[in-house]
């Protein structure tokens, strides 16, 4: 399997805190891989600084390694980051409050459409083709991610889990190769989980590739196929997930040195 | 059928119709005379400038201070353009509405990633600038003697073999002229409103950083949206400079910018039917104001501690505006109860 996303080396410093050190690792084309590590172990940092929110302070960040659309992501704008096909999800959940549902996905749209100020006046024909194809699309993405609402309630009126799915739907309509999920699960009862794993299978099956940074375990052991655990800005281990769960070393940094020996 | 599509309207279309229907009617009923008219006017003027300024607060979320500066602009543009080289009025709006957007990149394109209060400051900054550079360039503006002789606007008929009417002391023309204007600035800002541009400016108002993540430039949206504000700024002003005939910078001072902003923050920061509403209220009270204060034995000027007042009021009661956009009228409401429930408690506890 190629590689759809290469991290070589990367690192970044706030001052003198070392959030990441030397962090490498590939994501295969097609695969949902887990970033799972203890609170403050800098999974956020890494997505900050793939998505173009943060500068990585050294090392590499390769999109399509493999062939010759090959890209470095690093430093790059988060916006020129969306637009070559890597989008998110925040951990605290970010829609625009005071617009609608279609609203929301609708700018999902935006970085795949084009029209200006002087299509907006006039209606132009393209414009008005291109307002159809975003509706379109928008609504597409909601009816995929299974979105039963009102579309056009206020997207702050909604519930927690269906807000969730929402932010998933506008990730999706910037037509992503890359999504990455920031604690998608975070808050979820059992159903709302179940029926998480559910929607980001499908969303692979659709041909995107899953990162996910996630606390909850059933959701990682039944949805990941692959974990990358990293501790204190390090990478500690890589694997299936059932194997890294026994890992001492894994144990260890969630639970102190104590729990690892009661494990071995 | 005819009936059946006419009820897809909601309520507050033919509250909106109606209000046009009336403004169109108005002078020909027993109400209106050369004051009504005039004040009117003043109105329309307003509801241009303050669905100008609306673009940067309340479609972008950005504190903008300065906003007279391009309505002065405009003002001048129009006033020497007409003075030296005699341009039509329809020639000059537009070149009015392209240099005050030109002045609104070159103002925005290096502050506009200034966040919050220091935008604000800048902007500010700048309105101040063009009142100075207004009175001490007297070479070009003659400073605080103002502009005189600025001609009144024209419909030229001629190409069609008709006459070249001047609209001199003619309220009524005027009238249906700015009245014309507000109507295609409204026009505009609707079309934009239910556009991916302003969707755009609608992510970066609620939340900058979702926003950047659906790829929006931030700086290129913001200063679009700068220079869209910025050229109605200008247009507001070549028509006000063609209308009253001679200017003076002492009509472009910091004062008129915060009364077009407590316009738009008063009607519904956003909500492009609640600022000209807000313009409508506040341009009515100042004119009433007018003439209570004196009896009152109170200076004139004294009026904008009752703008001031108002204020207050509308924050304790409406504080989204007499239209708040829903959701924000929504968001209010249940910050407001959450409120009261916690004063609720605290008095239980107490």
């Amino acid at each position: 399997m190629s590689p759809i996303l290469e991290i070589k080396n990367l690192s970044k410093n706030f001052g003198g805190v070392k959030a990441l050190q030397d962090i490498s690792f590939d994501i295969g084309r097609g695969e949902i891989i887990g970033l799972i590590g203890p609170n403050g172990a800098g999974k956020t940092t890494l997505f900050n600084c793939v998505a173009g929110v943060e500068k990585p302070s050294s090392g590499q960040i390769i999109f399509h390694p493999d062939d010759d659309t090959s890209v470095q992501v690093g430093g790059k704008k988060p916006e020129h980051v969306t637009k070559l096909g890597i989008a998110r999800t925040f951990q605290n959940i970010r829609l625009f409050d005071a617009l609608t549902v279609l609203d929301n996905v609708k700018i999902g749209r935006h970085c795949r459409t084009r029209s200006n100020f002087f299509g907006a006046v006039f209606h132009t024909p393209s414009q008005q083709q291109e307002e159809v194809a975003i509706e379109r699309d928008a609504r597409a993405a909601l009816d995929f991610v299974g979105l039963k609402v009102d579309y056009h309630a206020m997207a702050s009126s909604l519930p927690y889990g269906e807000q969730r799915r929402l932010e998933i739907a506008r990730a999706l309509a910037t037509d992503p190769k890359l999504l990455m999920l920031d604690e998608p699960a975070a808050g979820m009862n059992p159903q709302e989980s179940k029926e998480l794993m559910d929607l980001i299978r499908r969303v692979r099956d659709s041909g995107v590739t899953i990162l996910l940074i996630e606390h909850d375990m059933k959701v990682v052991m039944g949805v990941c196929e692959r974990v990358v655990v990293i501790n204190y800005g390090q990478w500690l281990a890589e694997g299936n997930p059932h194997q890294v769960a026994k890992d001492p070393k894994v144990i260890e940094a969630y639970l102190g040195s104590g729990a690892a020996c009661d494990a071995a | 059928m005819n009936i059946l599509a006419f009820s897809q309207y909601e309520r507050a279309d033919w509250v909106r119709l109606g209000c046009l229907v009336a403004a169109i009617l108005l002078p020909f009923t027993p109400l209106a005379n050369e004051y009504v008219l005039h004040t009117c006017i003043l109105i329309f003027l307003y509801m241009i400038l303050a669905l100008g300024l609306n673009v940067v607060p309340g479609f972008n979320g950005l504190l903008d201070l300065g906003y007279v500066g391009f309505y002065g602009i405009g003002a001048y543009t129009a006033g020497l353009l007409t003075v030296h080289y005699g341009l039509s009025f329809w020639v000059i709006l537009p070149l009015a509405a392209i240099n005050g957007a030109i002045w609104g990149v070159l103002l925005g394109a290096p502050t506009l990633r200034l966040t919050g209060d220091y935008f604000a400051i800048v902007t500010f900054g700048f309105s101040e600038l063009v009142v100075l550079f207004i009175t001490n360039e007297t070479w070009l503006t003659r400073g605080p003697l103002g502009l005189p002789g600025i001609d009144p606007p024209s419909i030229d008929l001629s190409w069609l073999g008709g006459p070249v009417i001047w609209l001199e002391g003619d309220s009524l023309g005027v009238y249906y002229l700015v009245m014309a204007l507000v109507l295609v600035t409204l026009f505009v800002m609707y079309r934009i409103q239910n556009s991916r541009l302003g969707r755009a400016w609608f992510a970066i108002r609620d939340d900058e950083l979702a926003a950047v993540s659906c790829g929006i430039n931030l700086l290129v949206y913001k200063v679009i949206a700068f220079a869209i504000s910025a050229a109605f700024g200008a247009v507001a002003g070549a028509f006000y400079a063609r209308w009253v005939t001679v200017i003076s910078p002492d009509a472009f001072l910091f004062w008129e910018s915060f009364f077009i902003l407590c316009m738009i923050v008063l009607g519904g920061l956003g909500n492009i039917w609640g600022v000209m509403l807000g313009a409508a209220i506040l341009v009515s009270l100042g004119e009433v104001l007018r003439e209570i204060l004196p009896l009152l034995g109170l200076p004139e000027n004294s009026r904008f501690l009752f703008y001031g007042l108002l204020m207050v009021v509308m924050m304790r009661l409406r504080p989204a505006g007499m239209l708040p956009i829903a959701a924000v009228a929504a968001q209010m409401k249940t910050t407001s109860k959450r409120r009261l429930a916690w004063f609720k408690k605290k008095g239980s506890a107490a």
